[in-house]
């Protein structure tokens, strides 16, 4: 074990760290722009400087030299060095600006310079709030600017490409975007033309920033350079929730954090997971926010004369009742669905065994070639594993048509069999359709009866990714029926701690009438006459791991603390 | 607009690219070889750079954008690199400067109308004992400029007669015996 | 100390009329150093053995930081099988330097046969030259000498039957000062932006392509031929002990003979200005002087007396020999104009990587533009050396302290001329 002294801490450390890394590592604050542990190390922005110096080992004595007081002697390095790309060494001594004047002194200097052609556009730049510049100016910056001069001018609100707006002034050249699209997403797309205060990125001439990873610059780039095309001006970063949960637009099982006002959610950006998706997710998983807030099917719907009607739940439930009554279970076809989650998938498939019938069916929903080998997989759905787990029966794709056209009634969870090209709508004709689901699609368009169910962001819920991870969503947007104050599932934000009674607004209208799959599907099962009741998705979910094997000793907690866990392959066949 | 090279000029391409370990070396020799041709390296250029080369045309345009040799857009036909650094300031480089702009009717940074000449003023282009000083086009020095030597200069170049290049030996020579 | 040099006769550059002719230069004993190290390898010469020469020389290098050249080749490390390369830096862009072009001129082969001789030393097979792009005759000139060199078997394959393989390309740059650096060569060879690395790994570690590179200047390697063939003892001899050899002085500014002189190290300053360079002229009388190449901290004609152009003398003065590039002003030169020039240079030529160079040197010479055109106020001499501070150690290379020394060093050594140019308002900084 080798020993490292930071701050007069001693420290121990194995194998080769970097100084900043470590640092971190440890809990310990060093300011940094240019830094990223998922890339190259740059060491262009100079905010990391730190004071170094090594002991001085005499050969002779085969010792460190001593002081008169017994200490060892420390030879300093002549200059500060850059702590991201300085090698930890075994008694090296760092001091950082929490015991050395000149590096205080250094970070003050670096901010100042990167203030002086930095445009004052906070008041106007979609960064503020989550702004590393704005942060460390405050905590190690001057008070003010000597600059008098006019500032440097470039290029501003430039639409890099489809996602992505440039504000070439406020960049500070650190190259974060330039490296990812060189060694992450390896399209090679940005590079830094110019020379000297004259230089911003760009892409070549005439070409588009269409980067199918390029969002993940907008998040990793420390000033408001680079933004957000559909986010700007939206929302201002501390109005809004923040809530980790699940992308469901694909398999892979990328974690992401919902952000939420006035219980919309208005962004989706990725959440780290080193065993998933790093920091980063592929830029069409952004745009699943727009199925949480909009076309949704809220409160049930009857179909009476070819228009939709508002009904109650208890009708909607009666309705079911007698339509299963009247054609007998073993004339409905009920098809589960990869698009959502182990719970509902699990009720579905008990409410209908537990009356006589075979079980729920699925089908998978794979777009061959659609996946790259990162983050997109040619799964379009985030619980395909999941469904084999639960051991529901799998068909082909193609087999859909032929299950329906046996049956009188049709139970669909969550999947859009008509819009998928699976089965005309005129398929459905004489058989009661009934659509449990969250959006507005061709199915429920075809439908008789419309159940409104929670998507992913109302709800706490589990689902396994292509390769068997099982991760669990949160709830970030209230329902008609749960709120911030009643949801237990609800984290925990900045504004729920901190904030006033005027925070967390929300208007009612963005609230949707909906309720869990699984928590509609126990209310179905009382009135078939038999009880399925579960205070929380958690609860049920720890019931089901005590029914399945490859779930034993897995619950919420657990996948909570381990970000996710990988259950056994022997029950998971996987599909990229 | 559409700019290619022959088979030949492919093939001296890749003799100069066989010189160096990797493909990327070969992005500055490749830019100048585009540019000796075509007469300077625009967003087609680059393009045509990035393909012979099979690089990503987002590291051409940073390269070609870094290099103060490499012309952005079609110049003159002939560029006055004027030196006004240093030992040419203090020896008259930006009266020179002034000179050829008046004479021809431009500012530094622009082309006559007739697009036979641009002027830059540079920075030290190596040739300080001799100042003030100017380069044509990225290829022959004019050493010990005055305004009359401008004069000679313009009008040869108009007869599109490019002056010779002028070898200057050590002072010490002179006077010593071979 | 005073060193003989009306006797001294050029070796670098001998009075040899088509010396850059390969058949000349034979005739004059040219490639014999070569010669004889690839006769002796097993014995008189090993590859250890040139290097310790060289060191023991007391040769430094000729492009501005002046490290022993010898003591470089020996930090490259034992040959594992893998490519191992040199870098001849021709980047010259220094202002004030203008000598290796004569070099490239005048005796090319000189300056191969050096490097050849480095490459065997090192276990190098492949030497770039890197000759800044404006440089264009001076490089059709080595590429000339380059061809002939190979036809005569100089370089190639098997040399002279050795065994010993070495190529040599001519690489033109493009019009970057920073390049001359040594790792923003090695970006630039590689096809980049010249953007310096971190250092460490330093160059001999992980060079060109991530492997072991060792870079010298034009003016070192053509040094290298002269201690092979006359021995480390003789060349120690030559000048200024601490920082022995010929030099190629680069005399510009306002004297009445400039141009390139060699002459030994540690010449005086005052013999080179009035009895080499023919003194000020016009009849004017110094005010000033740049002694090698704008990075060097400037001179008032007082502080010169005695003073030799070696490193040491140099840093008793305040100063650093640099390229041995000297600027002379004479007495009517503008020194807040001058300066003013010089930070256009370094921001025109920062490259932008790094905070303190790109910003910093935008911001000296909007300051000094300010002070130039009679708006300065004293405080701005203030803020100017606050950010020199500011700038200097903090950056990936030495640019940074390049653009700052000539600020520091001009203003507090004519604080009263600059002072003058200075509305006297007083504005507490903030």
């Amino acid at each position: 074990m080798a020993e490292i002294f930071i701050d007069n801490i001693r420290y121990e450390y194995e194998g080769n760290a970097k100084v900043l890394q470590f640092a971190l590592d440890q809990g310990l604050e060093i300011p940094f722009f240019c830094y990223h542990p998922s890339m190259s190390i740059p060491a262009n922005c100079r905010q990391c400087l730190v004071e170094v110096g090594m002991p001085v080992f005499n050969r002779e004595t085969n010792s460190y030299d001593l002081d008169d007081k017994g200490e060892r002697v420390i030879r300093f390095f002549p200059k500060l060095m850059t702590s991201c790309s300085l090698d930890a060494a075994d008694g090296m001594v760092v001091k950082t600006h929490v015991t050395s004047e000149l590096v205080r002194r250094a970070q003050k200097d670096t901010l100042e310079f990167i203030l002086v052609n930095h445009p004052l556009d906070c008041p106007i730049c979609d960064q503020a709030g989550e702004c590393p510049l704005q942060i460390q100016t405050y905590k190690y910056g001057p008070e003010g600017s000597r600059f008098e001069f006019k500032k440097v001018h470039k290029p501003k609100r430039i639409q890099l490409g489809p996602r992505v707006v440039l504000d070439a002034e406020r960049c500070i050249n650190c190259t974060r975007c330039v490296r990812f699209t060189q060694e992450i997403s390896k399209t090679d797309q940005l590079t830094i033309i110019s020379r000297g205060d004259k230089n911003y990125p760009a892409t070549a001439p005439d070409r588009v920033f269409d980067d199918p990873y390029s969002l993940n610059t907008v998040d990793i780039c420390p000033v408001g350079a680079l933004t957000a095309s559909d986010f700007r001006f939206r929302a201002r970063v501390w109005e809004m929730n923040q809530t980790p949960s699940i992308d469901i637009t694909g398999g892979k099982g990328t974690n992401v954090d919902l952000w939420v006002r006035n219980n919309q959610v208005l962004r989706i950006t990725p959440r780290f997971n080193g065993a998933v998706n790093d920091h980063w997710m592929p830029d069409a998983a952004r745009m699943a926010y727009m199925a949480f807030n909009d076309h949704r099917i809220s409160r049930a719907h009857l179909v009476i004369d070819s228009k939709p009607v508002l009904t109650s739940w208890t009708n909607a439930y009666e309705t079911v009742f007698e339509k299963v009554q009247q054609v007998g279970v073993k004339n409905v076809a009920v098809f589960g669905s990869p698009h959502t989650s182990i719970e509902d998938n699990y009720a579905l498939d008990k409410l209908f065994t537990n009356l006589g019938h075979s079980g729920a069916l699925f089908t998978t929903h794979l777009i061959e070639g659609s996946g790259d080998g990162f983050l997109l997989t040619d799964d379009q759905a985030p619980n395909t594993s999941g469904c084999r787990v639960l051991g529901l029966t799998e068909i082909k794709p193609n087999e859909v048509s032929k299950k329906i056209a046996k049956a009188d009634v049709v139970v669909i969870l969550q999947d859009d069999f008509v819009g998928r090209g699976l089965i005309a709508k005129d398929d459905l004709n004489g058989k009661y359709t009934v659509y449990l689901g969250t959006n507005l699609n061709d199915t429920a368009h075809a439908a008789d009866l419309l159940i409104p169910i929670t998507c992913v962001a109302e709800h706490a819920a589990s689902y396994v990714s292509v390769e068997g991870r099982i991760q669990r969503s949160l709830p970030a947007k209230e329902t008609v029926y749960s709120s911030r104050a009643t949801n237990t599932e609800m984290s925990v934000g900045r504004l729920d701690r901190f904030g006033t009674s005027f925070d967390n607004w929300v208007n009612d209208q963005n609230k949707v009438d909906c309720k869990p799959a699984w928590e509609i599907i126990a209310d179905l099962a009382s009135r078939f006459g038999f009880a399925m009741d579960f205070p929380t998705s958690r609860a049920l979910f720890d019931h089901i791991a005590s029914e399945i094997t490859s779930l034993s000793g897995i619950s919420y907690d657990k996948m909570d603390a381990e970000q996710g866990i990988v259950i056994s392959k022997e029950n998971v066949t996987t599909t990229a | 607009m559409e700019y290619t090279f022959t088979k030949e000029e492919r093939d001296s391409i890749e003799a100069i690219c066989a010189k160096y370990p990797e493909r990327m070396a070969a992005t500055l020799p490749i830019l100048w070889f585009a540019q000796d041709k075509f007469g300077h390296v625009d967003p087609d250029v680059q393009k045509l750079v990035a393909e012979v080369l099979g690089m990503p045309e987002a590291h051409v345009h940073g390269v070609a954008s870094f290099y103060t040799q490499y012309y952005k857009k079609p110049m003159g036909k002939y560029v006055l690199d004027v030196c006004t650094c240093l030992s040419c300031h203090i020896s008259g480089g930006y009266d020179m400067l002034h000179h050829l702009e008046n004479k021809l009717g431009i500012k530094e940074g622009e082309t006559t109308p007739d697009g036979m000449f641009s002027i830059q003023s540079v920075e030290c282009l190596g040739a300080c004992g001799y100042a003030p000083m100017m380069q044509i086009t990225n290829d022959v020095f004019v050493n010990h400029l005055t305004p009359e030597k401008c004069d000679k200069v313009i009008d040869s170049l108009r007869a599109g007669k490019l002056p010779e290049f002028e070898a200057i030996t050590m002072p010490q020579h002179d006077k010593e015996v071979s | 100390m005073s060193i003989d040099w009306k006797s001294y006769k050029p070796l670098l550059i001998p009075q040899i009329k088509g010396l850059q002719n390969l058949d000349v230069y034979e005739q004059h004993g040219g490639y014999g150093a070569l010669k004889k190290v690839l006769a002796e390898k097993s014995g008189a010469w090993t590859t250890d053995n040139v290097i310790n020469e060289v060191k023991n020389s007391g040769l430094r290098g000729r492009g501005g930081a002046g490290f022993n050249t010898g003591l470089k080749w020996s930090f490259m490390p034992k040959p594992d099988g893998g490519p191992r390369y040199i870098a001849a830096n021709g980047d010259e862009s220094e202002p004030g330097t203008f000598k290796d072009r004569q070099i490239f001129e005048y005796n090319p082969h000189l300056f191969i046969e050096g490097s050849i001789i480095a490459a065997y030393a090192m276990s190098v097979e492949t030497v770039y030259v890197y000759i800044r792009g404006e440089y264009r005759s001076w490089i059709n000139f080595m590429r000339k000498a380059v061809d002939d060199a190979y036809k005569k078997g100089y370089l190639g394959k098997n040399i002279l039957g050795s065994g010993i393989n070495v190529d040599m390309v001519v690489h033109s740059g493009a019009g970057a000062y920073i390049c001359g650096e040594e790792s923003s060569l090695m970006e630039s060879l590689e096809g980049k932006r010249g953007y310096p690395r971190i250092k460490p790994p330093f160059p001999a570690q992980r060079g060109l392509w991530g492997r072991p590179t060792t870079i010298n200047n034009i003016e070192s390697l053509a040094n290298v031929p002269l201690i092979i063939n006359n021995g480390a003892d003789w060349y120690k001899n030559i000048g200024a002990p601490t920082h022995p050899g010929p030099i190629l002085y680069g005399i510009s500014g306002h004297v009445n003979k400039p141009g390139v002189y060699e002459y030994p190290s540690g010449m005086l300053i005052t013999d080179l200005i009035y009895n080499v360079a023919g003194g000020i002229r016009n009849g004017k009388k110094l005010k000033a002087l740049i002694p090698g190449g704008s990075s060097t901290p400037i001179l008032r004609a007082d502080q010169i007396d005695g003073i030799g152009m070696d490193s040491d003398s140099l840093r008793t003065a305040g100063s650093m020999l640099g390229t041995a590039g000297m600027v002379i002003m004479d007495e009517d030169t503008d020194i807040v104009d001058v300066l003013w020039r010089i930070s256009h240079f370094y921001h025109h030529e920062s490259c932008g990587q790094c905070t303190p160079c790109r910003e910093g040197t935008g911001w000296l010479e909007k300051i000094l533009h300010k002070i130039n055109h009679g708006d300065g106020e004293m405080r701005d001499l203030d803020l100017l050396l606050d950010l020199c501070t500011q700038m200097e150690g903090r950056t990936v290379c030495a640019l940074a302290d390049a653009a700052a020394w000539p600020v520091r060093y001009t203003i507090t050594r004519f604080r009263d001329e600059f002072e003058a140019r200075c509305k006297n308002t007083v504005y507490a900084l903030s």
